[in-house]
């Protein structure tokens, strides 16, 4: 473990999106094939998937060959786990916005550690080195839970290290619904034209509790130097048919900033310490500690710049759970595999939804154990 | 040429198209023998080499022969149906009159059930008001064109209204179900209980072909025959790979019964070899994103749950084989995914079926256990009990009732004079 330890502190002290692809490709390759040799000796029923997997992982000329879980398999309680009890620092729940079912991923202390630095590297990419006043628009609560941390409060801690001190604006009224704080709104953007800010907030949270309220009241903060950090998906925003043009034009009017100060990014619990920012040019890439594979759903083989398929992430940071190659139920288009404008070396790819749930069809669309015949 | 699908935007449409097909069949008897002339030409017109790859075409113009449908007029309709007249039983005799206006509500995951719900309507007499799922108005619309090229005359086509709109207009579905004398309704749990629920008038008599799911079997002298075990793989491939497993008579799970001390180590291998060859001869043109992932999801599933458990698949989604023991029926996952369990006893599985099983695929060397199985199916819910690599094959009774009896009406009349 600690051969491979030292491999993965060696990615991740390199700048994260300078590496040629095929150089990037033939460093991860070799960490991911000794991570999966590692999962395969901790946990019997992965390692008799691994064996079935029609390519022997041990002979793989690319990533793409690896064998990858689906995410949905982090759904599993007790979680899926390549470490003893004792060595469980933290469990990570996600959103499940979708299926009502979280993903539980278990953390111990080097991948914590990897997770926090992993997504400091990419967001010092994105917005620089500085600490700054660290406005959350979301409450303090969601990191108080002992061992225990959702999607939202892995978030906010993500972007803690930037912070030099950090302000919650939202509570809990007496029915548990989220309320603006305004008097530390208004205290937080005192004085504060001048400053470089850094907001962070889910999507939604954004949305319903920050841009709405302000924009009733008519409120501006005043705020041209905040840069507003945003994730979580869109998937709640749709019934009010928000969609990104808008938020954005919302959100920099209630703030008072550009809209090229806003940054949507893409992370899943599932794949800690690994974020997807947009560029420049409205695109994603991935980092050098990780990669990105599309798939095309037909046949499973990455697909060709232009084309839409399956999301795989790949990410040697994980290795206290299998997290590391994930067929997550995400969409995406890939722009292209190198040579994006923003500079950012390998693949550029834009997120376009969710896989829509399969469903049993046609006459055969039955559960089992539903109907009460005989 | 006249186009038999229209694309229908209006209530009215469906109640003036249910007016005259109404009429046409009050002005005008049509015998079986006279439907199955139409149909043999038909059938003749669809043997051409540019619909060959039509999913379902040679199922087609086999169902529509006159050798595949007159013994099952002569079954339902008794033995004077074919030409329309009264068959005799004792002092009484009974003739089949149409009910009229029949409505079709097809599963939109086969691709000719439209045509098939359709001809068993109108084997019957009555007129046809087909509602066409959006996924499948092309190819109708293309073997339509071929029937009405084999019927000059219009002995069937004016009997015949191909109603194309989307599945969520209510309104459409609901002007469709006041119009018609009876129905037959056929697809997934959710489809079948929104059509049912449709105000059809209080006579209106409704078919349904439900969801159900269903299983082959096999036991030992079957799969350890070395001599059968190859054809027997081929015909189980065959039937996961029709209507690309997601029809009520798609085999979800395989039990092989254990005996005579041999390993189906053997036999798995010959399996996979037949889904390859399978997946080869018809592999699959397209595929929804969420299907892809569920067939992942169970490949990793079955293989993380329990370390006894194996799998065979290729790295795309094509095909899954998930092999393990047990007798409970596993929770279907579709897209050729067939979970094969070993068991000590077939009557052990057989005996947990709870009625949503439809087939059961048989490959039996011993016809006396053949026979205690057939008779436990029967009595736990089971409609069909087929040879494997015939479990599609759709010959009535279909889920346990005719096809063609259900759409018409039994005139019984005892003479007046003695």
């Amino acid at each position: 473990m600690q051969q491979f330890d030292d491999k993965i502190d060696r990615v991740l002290s390199m700048a994260p999106y300078c590496q040629a692809p095929d150089e990037r490709q033939a460093g991860l390759l070799e960490i991911l094939k000794e991570e999966l040799d590692y999962a395969c000796q901790r946990h019997a029923g992965y390692k008799n998937y691994i064996q079935h997997w029609p390519l022997d992982y041990r002979s793989a000329g690319q990533i793409a060959d690896l064998p990858y879980l689906p995410v949905g398999m982090l759904k599993a309680n007790p979680p899926l786990s390549f470490v003893d009890l004792g060595q469980i620092k933290r469990t990570l729940t996600s959103s499940a916005t979708t299926s009502q079912v979280p993903s539980r991923v278990v953390l111990d202390l080097p991948t914590t550690r990897r997770m926090t630095k992993g997504t400091a590297i990419i967001l010092r990419d994105f917005i620089g080195p500085a600490r700054r006043p660290y406005l959350v628009v979301d409450t303090p609560g969601l990191m108080g839970n002992g061992n225990a941390l959702g999607a939202r409060g892995a978030a906010i801690q993500g972007v803690q290290p930037f912070a030099s001190a950090t302000t919650y604006c939202l509570g809990l009224n007496d029915q548990g619904d989220l309320t603006l704080d305004r008097d530390k709104l208004r205290e937080f953007a005192k004085d504060r034209q001048d400053t470089e800010l850094l907001v962070y907030g889910f999507t939604f949270i954004l949305w319903n509790h920050l841009v709405k309220p302000l924009m009733a009241e008519g409120i501006c903060l005043n705020l041209p130097k905040a840069r507003i950090l945003h994730s979580g998906g869109w998937k709640r925003l749709q019934d009010q048919a928000v969609e990104k043009t808008l938020f954005n034009e919302q959100l920099a009017r209630v703030v008072g900033c550009s809209t090229d100060r806003i940054v949507d990014f893409y992370g899943m619990v599932e794949s800690v310490g690994v974020i997807y920012p947009d560029c420049p040019e409205g695109n994603k890439h991935a980092p050098g500690f990780g990669d990105v594979i599309v798939r095309n759903p037909l046949t499973l083989e990455p697909v060709a710049a232009g084309e839409t398929g399956i999301v795989q992430v790949c990410s040697v940071l994980p290795t206290s759970f299998p997290g590391n190659l994930l067929l997550t139920e995400d969409v995406a288009k890939v722009v292209a595999y190198d040579g994006c404008l923003c500079g950012r070396r390998g693949i550029s790819f834009r997120f376009a939804g969710r896989i829509p749930k399969a469903e049993l069809r046609g006459c055969g669309n039955l559960q089992i154990n539903r109907s009460p015949v005989n | 040429m006249t186009d038999l699908t229209q694309n229908i935007s209006s209530p009215a449409e469906i109640s003036g198209a249910a007016m005259k097909l109404r009429q046409a069949v009050m002005t005008t008897e049509i015998t079986p023998n006279e439907v199955m002339a139409v149909f043999d030409s038909w059938a003749r017109s669809l043997d051409s080499r540019e619909l060959d790859d039509m999913p379902g075409i040679v199922f087609l113009r086999m169902w529509l022969r006159r050798g595949t449908l007159e013994p099952i007029i002569t079954r339902e309709l008794g033995s004077n149906g074919l030409h329309g007249g009264w068959t005799e039983y004792g002092r009484a005799k009974c003739k089949a009159f149409p009910l009229g206006v029949v409505g079709h509500w097809p599963a939109g995951n086969v691709e000719i059930q439209p045509l098939l719900s359709m001809t068993c309507a109108l084997l019957g007499g009555n007129a046809a008001l087909v509602r066409i799922p959006s996924g499948l108005v092309d190819l109708t619309r293309c073997l339509m064109g071929k029937l009405v090229q084999s019927d000059p005359g219009e002995i069937l086509t004016r009997r015949i209204f191909m109603a194309a709109f989307e599945h969520g207009r209510q309104d459409l579905h609901e002007a469709m179900a006041r119009a018609v004398d009876g129905a037959m309704i056929w697809g997934g749990e959710e489809a079948v209980l929104q059509v049912r629920a449709l105000p059809f008038p209080h006579w209106a008599k409704l078919a349904v072909f439900g969801p159900r799911i269903s299983v082959a079997a096999m036991d030992a002298g079957a799969w350890g025959n070395p001599q059968e075990r190859e054809s027997w793989c081929l015909r189980i491939a065959r039937d996961v790979w029709q209507f690309d497993q997601q029809a009520c008579s798609s085999p979800q799970v395989l039990f092989l019964e254990k005996g005579n001390g041999q390993s189906t180590a053997e036999f798995l291998p010959i399996l996979r070899r037949a889904f390859e060859t399978e997946n080869k001869a018809h592999p699959r043109q397209t595929i929804p994103a969420g299907l892809t992932s569920a067939i992942c999801q169970a490949r990793a599933s079955w293989l993380l749950k329990d370390t006894a458990h194996q799998a065979f698949f290729p790295s795309g989604p094509d095909w899954t084989l998930l092999l393990g023991s047990g007798s409970d029926l596993p929770q279907p996952i579709q897209g050729k995914t067939l979970t094969v369990l070993e068991v000590d006893n077939l009557l052990d599985p057989v005996s947990k079926f709870d009625g949503n099983v439809q087939t059961l695929g048989l490959g039996m060397a011993d016809p006396e256990k053949e026979r205690e199985l057939a008779l436990l199916a029967g009595r736990k819910g089971v409609d069909r009990i087929v040879k494997l690599g015939r479990m599609h094959v759709f010959v009535p009774p279909w889920d346990g009732v005719d096809l063609v009896r259900p759409m018409v009406r039994m005139v019984r009349h005892v003479c007046s004079k003695d």
